[in-house]
């Protein structure tokens, strides 16, 4: 039990939580990361080579780690 | 049988194991609280209106002793400690001095039995902010909750009669010390109250209680010793029912990601009234909701929950329960179920419901990666005849990678048995999630409104796990496909 709780609460009044993305937007943003994503997988398939790992690879992988994330949280999974 | 006596040989290590594990030894037993205070003038408001019992213990407390005084001590037997809960104590004159520090103040049963006096005695403990000066008075005002207190009679019913319990109690305080005047008030639901206990009066009084209306008072007394008890029984109709939850798992989750607290209950619901006489009659039921709507089953549960709530869900075993409405706007959210089937007497139903909520109202940036969360301890439903808790799991799950937990609650303090971090793993998860976990006994809904504040820091390293570990993983799918893409698996021409 940590009695300064209380004073810390009333402090931060002014400044209450708001997230990066709201939640309106999530399941769009979640899904246009994915087909993002989908594509550039799409794209790689086309085209192994060891250039494109790194090329398509690494936004690909990113607009999917960021697309899952907002996908889980878009369809009421708030991780 | 050399197996046999083995086995039986280690479950007895188990139990005495585990006895002595569970046993407080705070004080010897052969404790007996000092003869410090005198009780100048005692009001004892035993309220039964609701389902659970709220004591009132107004007392002017005086030292007697020569030195300053500041422990005061409450007696309960064992089996009333274990169903009390909500203690708290003011100064009634002073409420600036806030709650005292209340403690439950046990003897190990076991050596207490052994010795002949006072086995069954517990005691709470009252420390006072400043100690009492020799001959000084203060007014303490003491509330607590009395659980599973009633018994009906008769003990079962039909279905369209009126339900009758009973709750026995002491007509004098039951005090460690003397006690120069008092008087014991009992407020009933109704002015309907067939049967009690009379007492020889004293002064103008030939019999004790005197009945106004639905309350009745017992007293005057004079001058009572310590530890005088002088035992009271009440019955008095209660059409209404006795809702007890045996277990509340109560879950509250926060995402940063998604800006949302999710809630969700778990409840073990159990009705603790008179049995039906006769097998339930459905037909009779829904006559009886046109010419008397008044009864004893429990038919519907209102939770008001706090504005901005959204997405609530009500299931039970079988699945999503239908018969349920929430209504949320910018006045109110207020979420109205009615369980499967209509609760009698001594019926249980577990269900459980949930809803989610915007993170900014209830959580707060303090500075830089530190957060605080401010949730309703407790957010039952809220009935005209009260609700009981037995046990209740209160489990704040934070983010993954949130650290430095610290908590405060307003609930009575002697009402939380545990308290602690541990982690929690569930979707997207790779460490687990830091959650907080109390547990507490014994609480009623009149600490519906009671806050829980909870602090914690959560760095934005913290936070990017979830996404970097996908993307590591999904980048590691790429190379591994140019790399098994590359393998030649034709047979070759020369």
């Amino acid at each position: 039990m940590d009695s300064s709780l209380h004073e810390v609460w009333q402090a931060a009044s002014g400044s209450p939580f708001i997230p990066t993305i709201g939640k309106g937007s999530q399941f769009f943003l979640g899904f246009l990361l994915l087909v993002i994503g989908l594509a550039l997988s799409g794209l790689f398939a086309l085209n192994r080579s060891v250039v494109n790992v790194p090329v398509l690879g690494i936004p690909a992988s990113l607009a999917v780690a960021f697309g899952v994330v907002y996908m889980f949280c878009g369809v009421g999974v708030y991780v | 049988m050399k197996t046999l006596a083995v086995f039986s040989a280690v479950l007895s290590l188990l139990a005495t194991a585990s006895a002595s594990s569970e046993s407080k030894t705070n004080l010897p037993s052969t404790f007996k609280p000092p003869q410090v205070f005198k009780n100048a003038n005692l009001v004892h408001v035993v309220s039964v209106e609701k389902n659970f019992v709220k004591e009132n213990i107004n007392v002017l407390i005086e030292n007697i002793d020569k030195e300053a005084q500041n422990e005061y001590y409450l007696p309960f037997t064992g089996d009333l400690m274990s169903r009390v809960g909500g203690f708290e104590v003011k100064d009634r004159k002073d409420a600036a001095l806030g709650p005292f520090t209340v403690e439950a103040a046990e003897f190990d049963p076991e050596s207490a039995n052994s010795s002949s006096q006072n086995s069954d005695i517990q005691y709470f403990r009252i420390r006072l902010p400043t100690p009492l000066k020799p001959g000084a008075q203060q007014t303490l005002g003491i509330t607590y909750y009395v659980l599973k207190a009633y018994s009906p009679l008769p003990v079962s019913i039909a279905q369209d009669e009126q339900q009758y319990l009973t709750y026995s109690f002491s007509a004098y305080v039951p005090s460690v010390y003397t006690t120069s005047k008092q008087k014991t008030e009992v407020k009933f639901p109704s002015s309907v109250i067939p049967d009690y206990t009379k007492l020889p009066g004293s002064g103008d009084v030939k019999e004790f209680p005197q009945k106004q209306g639905s309350k009745l008072t017992y007293g005057p007394f004079d001058e009572k010793p310590a530890g005088a008890a002088e035992p009271v029984e009440v019955r008095f109709e209660f059409t209404k029912p006795i809702n007890h939850v045996s277990e509340l798992e109560r879950d509250i989750e926060v995402s940063h990601w998604g800006g949302n607290v999710a809630f969700e209950e778990r409840y073990t619901l159990y009705h603790r009234g008179a049995n039906l006489s006769n097998l339930f009659n459905r037909v009779k039921w829904a006559q009886q909701q046109y010419y008397n709507p008044v009864s004893y089953a429990l038919k519907e549960l209102k939770f008001p929950l706090r504005v901005g709530s959204a997405d609530a869900y009500f299931t039970d075993v079988i699945g999503n329960v239908s018969t349920s409405k929430f209504r949320s706007n910018k006045r109110e959210a207020l979420l109205e179920i009615k369980p499967r089937y209509p609760l009698f007497g001594g019926w249980k139903y577990p269900f459980t419901i949930g809803w989610n909520s915007d993170a900014k109202n209830f959580l707060r940036k303090v500075s830089g990666s530190s957060y605080v969360l401010n949730v309703p301890f407790l957010e039952g439903p809220k009935q005209a005849e009260g609700f009981e808790y037995e046990n209740v799991v209160l489990r704040v799950v934070l983010p993954e990678g949130a650290e430095n937990v610290k908590y405060l609650t307003t609930i009575p303090t002697s009402s939380i048995t545990e308290a602690k971090v541990e982690i929690h793993k569930t979707f997207l998860d790779t460490i687990g999630r830091t959650t907080l976990v109390i547990k507490a006994r014994n609480l009623v809904d009149d600490f519906r409104d009671r806050e829980l504040i909870v602090s914690y820091d959560y760095s934005l390293m913290a936070s990017l796990r979830k996404p970097v570990i996908i993307f590591t993983s999904v980048l590691a799918v790429f190379a591994a496909a140019w790399v098994i893409g590359g393998v030649e698996m034709k047979f070759s021409k020369n």
